[in-house]
């Protein structure tokens, strides 16, 4: 565990540089997090994104589907790679301060 | 196999610390995956403790017994190793690698060795081979080519398994697969990816959705259905990851019209405890035998992954009741029952892109399932062509024994364990690599996006979904666009060889 600080904001974070306590997300925590996946701007497409993981998360306790992800959002995979070069489980999940998937994921 | 030395390039990047120095100063171990923090004194000690327990209850003596009386070091296996003939280093030619433990268990365990190491002072367990250990037991991929090459029949990867499984006992084992174990066991989903159930279930009907718009077909996904011949568990990470796989299961059950069933209490094939603890291994797999027996199911239906199919059909039967055992079947293996009986229907040519097949180790090296893939690939393709090697000698994908989840070492995989792999892709020019196997998809992805491969890996299910024909009675009316159509006598059946969405 180690703490992560960017600008204003300070949070803990594992190795990877996932959120350690999910609930304290917010916002300037999106723009912080953003900014280790070489995100240097959330713009509307990329909070639509957010916005949809963090609302499944909330209701479900976990990231959807990939399928389900981009049906929803209406973007296709490659799209989700160009938001977020990490993916949407390495990237846009951590960026929506997800923990970190486990498994084969 | 040629050689397939890697550039020192590559080297540098595969090899780079991926862990901060305060880490490896804290932990007293200097690895590349991340390990939660253990206890570091009187390491040796330990070490040798867990090696005893082990011993006592196990029946690894009998193998060590004959391994260090047959080993002669030829390294005949280094011709088949495909992380030595990445990196040319000594210390991955896997008898080297063996030797480790081999010489541990020499010293410390035979009366011959003890007294030897006695007299003369020496060979005595310390922490740099403890070090060594664990850095070079996690950079074998747990292929076993190395087994089928051996002159006088040491199996190279039992013993990596065994090292690595005495580590885990005294803390030493990768965070990713001890957090992914720790919520299959303890945690509240009793899965490795900690899926809810709310949320399979809601995946299980967002699926469903689609495959009704798609193959105007009611296809389901049977949730805790009692009596069941199948109880099928698939790598959790499945619901996740791999949609078609998924879609393609159902529609197999579908068109065929066997009873199977996905079981709430507990829906996850992984068993990371082949990887590196034969405790883990037990209880994981003692939790397949009981859902199905809670399902009273009849028959153990493991989805398209390789290390998940292994475990549970050798050692649900050393586990779980011996003879009387559930029977274990692998997916693909009941699919091509079905099709051979003619109980399903496929469209020949479906697939009109070059299709390769890339066998899982764990499915594989013992001849368990080899055919049964092709001849559905040879069925639907236009265009199949084999990798070179295949089958029993296959190339691992470079992700095997469990080094997959460890995303820290991405870098060493894509570099490294997967650099034959990916040359042999390379030379197949295919578009479609089938692997039937949540580890091997994973990592092969990720290999052909870090090698600039252009190719899409998909699951055998994913490419039979486009090429199952339903029988008519299950195609439903297309629904009307608008209500003007209701009278329109062009609303017929959509046969699925007809349908667009088919090939999308």
């Amino acid at each position: 565990m180690a703490t992560f600080e960017w600008e204003d904001v300070k949070i803990e974070v594992d190795e990877d540089g996932f959120m350690e306590e999910p609930d304290q997300w917010n916002e300037r925590v999106a723009l912080a997090l953003a900014s280790t996946e070489g995100v240097d701007e959330l713009t509307e497409e990329h909070w639509k994104l957010i916005n949809y993981l963090r609302d499944y998360y909330q209701k479900y306790g976990i990231a959807p589907m990939i399928r389900k992800l981009c049906k929803e959002t209406g973007f296709p995979l490659k799209k989700v790679y160009e938001l977020f070069p990490s993916g949407p489980a390495k990237g846009a999940c951590k960026v929506a301060g997800l923990a970190k998937p486990t498994g084969c994921v | 196999m040629r050689t397939t030395r890697i550039t020192e390039e590559e080297r540098a990047k595969a090899f780079a610390p991926t862990r901060k120095p305060e880490v490896t100063e804290r932990q007293q171990l200097d690895v590349r995956y991340h390990v939660e923090d253990f206890a570091v004194e009187d390491r040796p000690r330990r070490f040798l403790e867990a090696f005893a327990a082990i011993l006592r209850h196990s029946n690894y003596r009998f193998a060590l017994d004959h391994f260090i009386r047959m080993s002669a070091k030829c390294s005949r296996c280094s011709t088949q190793c495909q992380v030595y003939q990445a990196t040319g280093d000594p210390e991955d030619i896997p008898c080297k690698r063996s030797e480790l433990l081999l010489s541990v268990y020499r010293r410390h365990f035979t009366l011959a060795g003890s007294v030897r190491g006695r007299i003369l002072g020496t060979g005595h367990l310390t922490d740099e081979k403890i070090q060594e250990m664990a850095e070079s037991f996690w950079n074998c991929t747990a292929c076993r080519r190395c087994s089928m090459e051996c002159p006088v029949g040491i199996d190279h990867a039992l013993i990596t398994h065994l090292g690595r499984y005495i580590l885990s006992e005294i803390g030493i084992a990768p965070r990713a697969l001890v957090v992914s174990t720790r919520e299959q066991l303890e945690g509240k989903t009793g899965n490795t990816s900690a899926v809810p159930v709310p949320a399979l279930v809601d995946t299980l009907e967002f699926l469903e959705e689609d495959m009704e718009e798609e193959k105007h077909v009611a296809i389901k996904f049977p949730i805790d259905k009692e009596g069941a011949e199948f109880v099928f568990f698939p790598a959790v990470s499945d619901f996740l990851m791999e949609a078609e796989s998924l879609m393609g299961i159902a529609a197999v059950f579908t068109a065929t019209g066997d009873s199977w069933t996905i079981g709430t209490g507990y829906f996850d094939g992984i068993n990371y405890g082949l990887f590196y603890s034969d405790r883990i291994l037990e209880r994981v797999v003692t939790k397949v035998s009981d859902e199905t027996k809670r399902l009273k199911g009849e028959k153990v239906l493991i989805g398209e992954c390789g290390h998940a199919s292994r475990s549970a059909k050798y050692f649900l039967p050393v586990h779980c009741g011996g003879k009387d055992a559930l029977p274990v079947y692998n997916i693909m293996e009941y699919t091509y029952q079905a099709w051979k009986a003619g109980k399903l229907k496929l469209q020949p040519n479906a697939i009109p892109e070059r299709v390769t097949y890339h066998d899982p180790c764990n499915i594989a090296r013992q001849k368990w399932i080899l055919e049964q893939p092709r001849e559905l690939l040879k069925a639907i393709c236009a265009d199949y062509v084999e990798m070179t090697p295949n089958r029993e000698d296959n190339i691992c994908c470079g992700g095997g024994g469990g080094t997959v989840s460890i995303d820290e070492i991405r870098p060493y995989r894509t570099a490294v364990g997967g650099k034959a792999k990916a040359d042999q892709i390379r030379a197949t020019g295919a578009k479609y690599i089938v692997a039937p196997c949540a580890n091997c998809k994973k990592q092969l992805r990720e290999l052909v996006e870090d090698q600039g491969i252009d190719a899409e890996i998909v699951g055998l299910h994913d490419l039979l979904y486009k090429a199952i024909i339903f029988p008519d009675h299950m195609i439903q009316p297309a629904v009307p666009a608008d209500a003007e159509d209701e009278d329109n006598p062009a609303a017929e059946p959509v046969k699925p060889d007809s349908a667009g969405s088919a090939d999308e």
